[in-house]
């Protein structure tokens, strides 16, 4: 009897091995990559995700600190995964990227309550979105998708795009933010596939341009490791991106980044120069920093820099006015955490940032992991509140402000 | 003081309600083709008992949503809501799991995947035990021929998740029986 079940399983196993076939050679794209042997026994990896719906008792929102005058509410929920947004012109219809679980969401807002579909799932991490004249764009890894006029026609159905784009086959850091430009072009990042590594092809680690039809790819910025956020500087109209700096290289750097394309064509250093002037460990060039353009500003180790936005509405206070929100979805890489929170960015006459905590208590107590949410984007509405999504509880919150009533004398 | 003691008495019902979201005959189903309790007894269909709950929230949602590919999980996950996925996956969390495989270890095989695993740092992520851990599932005690199809499926990228074929890039065929031969015989927690 024994020999029989070993028979069956070794003839299980055979026809497995065949059926998968020989390897075949292939870049490694990892997470892991450039994991030195002074870092082999790390307990590190990263968070895991959530893919089933989060109940509205179990997201504890009053955890949120925000400055005085601010409020967090519970806008929408029930979007495992949700995290870019795109909203509709009257800020009807919010349209929400997902990484893994493969779908975009479709949010109503119906005054005193929000409803949620699915808009199209079985998409492999379709996590770009962004609206262009009524018409709305899903970038997933290996597909591109329209839907025209999409808030007042629910069953638009999409016109595929993808041949346009030319995107190129690996899936690693290749999940997509996508934005229009005030130049009405639209704008991707290439992540490059791997923790640390000289990229394959020269399809990686970049930032294009694109007529909105696919026509006219343009490479504005190269040396990008992974870009996964940028937004337009209202009065200088010029791009600014984060970049999510390497892992294994310790707990204190190299730091993400804040970056400025001033023009077309700027290095960022990846692989072999970092953050401030960061020779890079493993890869070796030499004058590794030569030509490459410095980030504005660093954003912290392993905080995985996200979503930025400049805000240009009229409810937050003046002193806001033109100032970046950043928001910082939190370490995995670092023995102590950093990020989980957004930051607000403010760029004085001589080019120099500040960045101040906005809103924090995602993650609980300084020395562990302990976090409930992890923030990832946000969007300006037209009154002036902005939308912060949550990728773990699969939420997204609005933040609004009313002044503080004059302490009583 | 008095109500929220009363309001603790209400949500008491609601966890008993929360913990049975799923039929008795979804549960059939489940044990139908993945053993009683869990544990496997059939070719190349994977133990779901003592499996980590996100684990498998995470792979019956992409079984469900057709993103991890197969024809016989799809078709049973149509239309299982969130709410079951949970406490299904609750239930079989909760279960003990047993050892599977049944052939005789090979002394040179076990020498072999015990050295891989750790070369390969397995533990990292699955604990040391490799009773696994979050998203990461239990591969002590794992059928032998589900791990080796499984890690065979991840390093030519046919599974929805590049960590681990990253992490089994370039690991040939007899280290993937041998690590299969190994984690197998492996005790779960």
């Amino acid at each position: 009897m024994r020999s029989l079940v070993a028979l069956a399983v070794t003839a299980a196993f055979t026809a497995s091995f065949a059926a998968y076939g020989q390897d075949k050679p292939k870049p490694p794209p990892a997470w892991h990559q450039g994991k030195g042997a002074k870092m082999a026994e790390s307990k590190l990896a990263p968070h895991a995700g959530k893919m089933t719906e989060t109940a509205v008792g179990e997201i504890p929102i009053d955890k949120l600190k925000l400055p005085r005058g601010f409020k967090a509410e519970l806008w929408a929920s029930g979007l495992p995964g949700g995290r870019a947004m795109a909203a509709s012109e009257d800020g009807k219809k919010l349209y929400v990227g997902t990484r893994i679980i493969g779908r975009v969401y479709e949010v109503t807002d119906e005054g005193s309550k929000r409803s949620v579909r699915v808009l199209v799932d079985k998409l492999t991490q379709p996590a770009g979105v962004a609206m262009n004249k009524g018409n709305l764009y899903v970038f997933a890894i290996d597909k591109v998708l329209r839907y025209d006029n999409v808030a007042s026609n629910p069953s638009a159905q999409p016109v595929d795009m993808t041949k346009a784009f030319d995107l190129p086959p690996e899936q690693h850091h290749n999940w997509k933010y996508i934005a229009f430009g005030p130049d009405g072009k639209l704008y991707v990042p290439f992540g490059s596939p791997c923790n640390i590594c000289e990229p394959p092809t020269k399809e990686y680690g970049q930032i294009r341009r694109y007529n909105a039809d696919g026509s006219g790819k343009e490479v504005i910025a190269t040396g990008v490791r992974n870009s996964v956020g940028f937004d337009w500087h209202p009065k200088t109209k010029e791009l600014w991106f984060t970049d999510h700096g390497r892992d294994w290289a310790g707990d204190n750097g190299p730091q993400d980044e804040l970056n400025r394309i001033t023009k077309t064509g700027l290095n960022f250093g990846f692989p072999y120069c970092h953050a401030n002037g960061i020779a890079d460990p493993d890869i070796k060039k030499a004058d590794a920093c030569k030509g490459v353009t410095r980030p504005v500003a660093l954003m912290g180790p392993h905080a995985a820099a996200m979503g930025i936005k400049w805000y240009t509405g009229k409810m937050f206070p003046a002193e806001y006015q033109n100032t970046a929100f950043i928001v910082r979805k939190g370490s995995w890489n670092r023995t102590k955490p950093m990020g989980f929170d957004v930051v607000n960015v403010r760029v004085d006459g001589e080019g120099k940032a500040s960045i101040k905590p906005f809103a924090t208590g995602f993650q609980q107590g300084a020395d562990g992991y302990n976090f409930w949410g992890r923030p990832a984007y946000l969007q300006q509405m037209p009154d002036g509140a902005m939308l912060l999504s949550d990728e773990q509880t699969g939420a997204i919150y609005r933040i609004s402000y009313a002044a503080p009533k004059a302490a009583k004398k | 003081m008095l109500s929220l003691r009363r309001g603790r008495w209400v949500l008491l019902p609601a966890a008993l309600f929360i913990s049975t979201a799923f039929s008795q005959d979804k549960l059939q189903l489940c044990v139908s083709c993945h053993g009683p309790g869990g544990n496997s007894v059939s070719a190349l269909i994977p133990s779901i008992a003592g499996q980590p709950k996100l684990f498998m929230e995470n792979q019956l949602v992409l079984f469900r949503e057709g993103i991890r590919k197969s024809p016989v999980m799809t078709p049973l996950m149509a239309g299982v809501s969130d709410k079951e996925i949970v406490a299904l996956s609750e239930h079989f969390s909760k279960q003990p799991a047993k050892v599977v495989s049944s052939g005789p270890a090979d002394p040179s095989l076990m020498r072999k995947g015990a050295q891989l695993a750790k070369k390969l740092r397995c533990g990292v992520c699955h604990l040391s035990d490799f009773s696994g851990q979050k998203q990461m599932p239990r591969l002590a005690g794992q059928r032998e021929d589900y791990l080796g199809s499984e890690m065979l499926a991840y390093r030519a990228s046919q599974r929805p998740d590049t960590t681990m074929t990253a992490a089994l890039y370039g690991v040939k065929d007899d280290e993937i029986k041998a690590l299969a031969h190994f984690l197998s015989r492996s005790a779960p927690r």
